[in-house]
């Protein structure tokens, strides 16, 4: 008998659509790390990057009939992990937006930026130009941010990107093309 | 983002495909001409040097320890299941199911689908178009009533005929000793 690990992920899916469950936590061992990442990208919180990443795989797994085959597994995937982060990104709108204080008070979040090495006032600048880019990209239109989150921090092809996205590549391009333009224009003014 | 170096601005012409050119998305003509470009161009240069090092630290994510994943895989299939035994909640009920229940709930079932039909509107339409030999008592009785009051209405006309009847003589006699009178015979 062949070791699930081994089966392609539309073989998987096929399986879980036939009844066998099991086969779909081959599915959460292979994505779960980019799925967590995704969703870590858009709220820049471990618990909730978590809750929305699991959440991602449930909804996967309730309507996996429903998934067609038409794209590959993983774009539809990351779609519904997307859609969960803008739903939480503009539920947080609604309740309003995270002061600045509070981010610079968890400084376990941007525990990468914290490096030893370099001199303290090198740190300071990072730490400065560190904290600029998370408030553009969570100011940043949501379809500017998704497109350029999935392809600098996740490597999907632009292709792949507009797929999740469900609009063309040029659309991507230019949305990319603007992110990464503010994105630069905020370190601009840092230096 | 360690050095907070001066960023380059790169002519306006060629910053959306240099941006494009860092992340390999370009076809061959693009790549060919941007890299024309670049070889003389020491700003676009300083610009995609910015981009090179600026863009890959920003995706730049914290390492977290297996004990991590290990959990979050456990608690994703420990939900996945849980979502499962919600949906298929009425399979829970047949172990605890007696034997005899069986048949007893399949003739409840057949009682109420068998009282549904008879006086569900399924049966509309038949109890319109009943024959009139199938019409219920209560209203043949109703119909006798009404032949009844039919007959009352009779008597009725019956008993001011005979009313007239009893006038008619006289009526008769005044008639014909008038056409007595006319012709001199009385």
């Amino acid at each position: 008998m062949t070791n699930p690990e081994e089966l392609r992920d539309e073989q998987l899916v096929e399986l879980c659509r036939q009844g066998e469950r099991h086969y779909f936590d081959v599915l959460v061992r292979r994505y779960m790390e980019k799925a967590f990442r995704i969703a870590f990208d858009f709220t820049r919180n471990t618990e909730t990057a978590k809750d929305l990443s699991q959440d991602a795989f449930l909804r996967a797994f309730a309507n996996i009939k429903q998934f067609d085959g038409r794209s590959s597994f993983y774009t539809w995937f990351y779609r519904i992990v997307v859609n969960l982060c803008l739903d939480h990104a503009r539920r947080q709108q609604r309740v309003g937006w995270e002061s600045l204080d509070r981010i610079t008070e968890e400084p376990g979040e941007h525990r990468e930026l914290a490096d030893s090495t370099f001199a303290p006032d090198q740190q300071a600048i990072a730490s400065e130009a560190k904290r600029r880019v998370d408030q553009t990209l969570e100011t940043m239109p949501n379809k500017q941010r998704t497109a350029f989150l999935l392809r600098n921090h996740q490597g999907l092809s632009i292709a792949d990107v507009a797929k999740v996205m469900k609009t063309t590549e040029g659309t991507v391009r230019v949305y990319l093309h603007r992110a990464v333009a503010a994105l630069r224009q905020s370190l601009l003014e840092l230096v | 983002m360690k050095n907070a170096m001066p960023l380059q601005s790169a002519c306006k012409e060629f910053e959306e495909d240099l941006v494009l050119y860092y992340y390999g998305e370009t076809s061959e003509d693009e790549r060919r001409r941007v890299g024309q470009h670049l070889f003389g161009c020491l700003r676009c240069q300083g610009f995609l040097g910015d981009l090179q090092r600026l863009l890959p630290q920003m995706a730049r994510t914290e390492e977290l320890p297996q004990s991590f994943w290990d959990n979050y895989y456990r608690e994703t299939v420990a939900k996945l299941a849980q979502q499962d035994e919600r949906k298929h909640w009425w399979r829970s009920l047949i172990p605890q199911m007696k034997i005899w229940m069986v048949p007893a709930l399949g003739t409840v079932a057949m009682t109420v689908l068998v009282i549904g039909l008879l006086f569900g509107k399924g049966n509309l339409s038949s109890f319109t178009l009943r024959p009139a030999e199938k019409i219920p008592h209560e209203i043949l009785a109703d119909e006798n009533q009404l032949q009844f009051f039919e007959s009352m209405d009779l008597l009725e006309s019956l008993s001011k005929l005979q009313s007239l009847d009893e006038q008619k003589p006289e009526a008769v006699n005044t008639q014909s000793s008038r056409m007595r009178f006319q012709s001199g015979t009385v």
